[in-house]
């Protein structure tokens, strides 16, 4: 099994003009090659080599009705909560067909990016919980998996698979990972510190191995920092 | 080498363990869960769906599931059965009046197919409340000594001073170690 990869040298790192079609192993998926496809399943996802520039679906794909409705990540050596935000909770209407405020949104991509300002502090954490809290339609899900790989400019640092399996209709769930922060290099550290937002997260929400949400999320480390 | 030492052998590389934590509403599942994770207890309200942990212990990747309690959600709990490797049975020790409920629904779950491998840890738990049952009369209740199909174990457990959870989760990983990890 080899993972062929041959880069430009003077790519951009945006990728916008990056031509490596020719020069890519056929393990390797690009995102031009995905958003004609159609369909995009895990198998896809887990080969694309880079962070993706546009989203890899329209967000009217989430027939399922799933919401994100809170992100919280903690240091369990402290206890301490370092990032919590959550959708005010709206109380049901009485009727369907009450959402209004959808049709003059300007931005059909609002709600599927975060930014995320820490301190330089936040890359010297050794254990973190990281939870969402999610709800589903009045729907069944049999099958959903997350995928979310972060990167720093074209490095992975972390690739994230989970399986939720089934979700109950109307439900509300949530799911803590705690995980061991990945170790990088002190020049990597820094080099995050001094590029804020360069470093990058796609999250992939599929059912039945078929893409139904995709999030973005980038971080700044310089927080705190005086430019 | 046989099939069972091949998947023997693929678990290990892993280490994986899935533990399933089921019970009445209110016995106190998602307050163990948040317990055994560190977290504040103070603002728990009713399961309606999933909540999902995944953390490293003695060198396990323990994914654990809590899924509702309620009589409306009971009907999906099959759907959470496969590939379970521990069955933790949590049983509010201060509701008498439900017991037998308990008792029938723990009952229902052993015979299920897809649960015939798992380990079974049940917490009497709510001790710290007066009038608890003991583990010992929950036991008989329960009708425990009647399970000849599963490794089981019940131990008295507090959620809310913590007492036994980790004696208790030390037992089934122990338990489902032995059957899935150890090697000839």
């Amino acid at each position: 099994m080899s993972l062929v990869i041959k880069r430009n040298e003077n790519e951009t790192v945006n990728g916008k003009q990056i031509k490596h079609s020719q020069d890519i192993s056929e393990n390797v998926m690009t995102e031009e090659m995905l958003l004609k496809k159609g369909i995009v399943t895990p198998d896809d996802i887990l080969k694309l080599p880079y962070i993706t520039e546009n989203y890899l679906c329209s967000p009217d794909a989430n027939v399922y009705d799933i919401d994100f409705v809170r992100f919280k990540i903690r240091d369990l050596e402290t206890g301490t909560v370092l990032f919590e935000i959550a959708k005010p909770s709206m109380p049901p209407g009485p009727e369907e067909g009450e959402n209004e405020a959808d049709s003059d949104d300007p931005d059909p991509n609002a709600g599927r990016f975060v930014r995320y300002q820490f301190t330089p502090q936040f890359l010297k954490l050794k254990t973190v919980g990281a939870t969402v809290e999610f709800t589903v339609g009045s729907r069944p899900i049999s099958n959903f998996r997350m995928i979310e790989r972060h990167f720093f400019r074209d490095t992975l640092l972390k690739s994230f698979d989970f399986e939720f399996g089934f979700c109950i209709p109307n439900s509300s769930n949530t799911c803590e990972h705690i995980y061991h922060f990945p170790t990088l290099s002190s020049s990597l550290v820094s080099e995050m510190i001094a590029h804020p937002f360069e470093t990058r997260s796609d999250s992939f929400y599929f059912v039945d191995g078929c893409l139904m949400m995709h999030n973005k999320a980038d971080y700044a480390y310089d927080g705190g920092l005086t430019k | 080498m046989g099939l069972l030492t091949v998947l023997k052998k693929m678990k290990q590389k892993e280490k994986e363990i899935r533990i399933l934590m089921l019970g009445l509403d209110n016995a106190g599942k998602t307050t163990i869960l948040k317990r055994f994770n560190g977290e504040p207890i103070d603002t728990i309200s009713p399961t309606l769906g999933f909540n999902i942990k995944t953390l490293e212990h003695r060198g396990y990747k323990l994914n654990v599931w809590d899924v509702g309690g309620q009589k409306s959600l009971r009907s999906y709990w099959r759907n959470y059965f496969e590939s379970t490797d521990g069955l933790i049975w949590v049983v509010d020790g201060a509701d008498k009046r439900r017991l037998h409920d308990c008792g029938d629904e723990l009952h229902k779950l052993l015979q299920e197919e897809r649960l015939a491998g798992a380990t079974l840890l049940v917490f009497a738990n709510k001790q710290d409340l007066p009038g608890a049952l003991s583990a010992e009369e929950i036991r008989d209740v329960l009708n425990l000594d009647s399970i000849k199909t599963h490794h089981w174990i019940i131990i008295k457990s507090s959620a809310v001073t913590s007492e036994n959870l980790l004696t208790g989760v030390d037992w089934l990983i122990d338990d489902i170690a032995a059957r899935i990890f150890t090697l000839d």
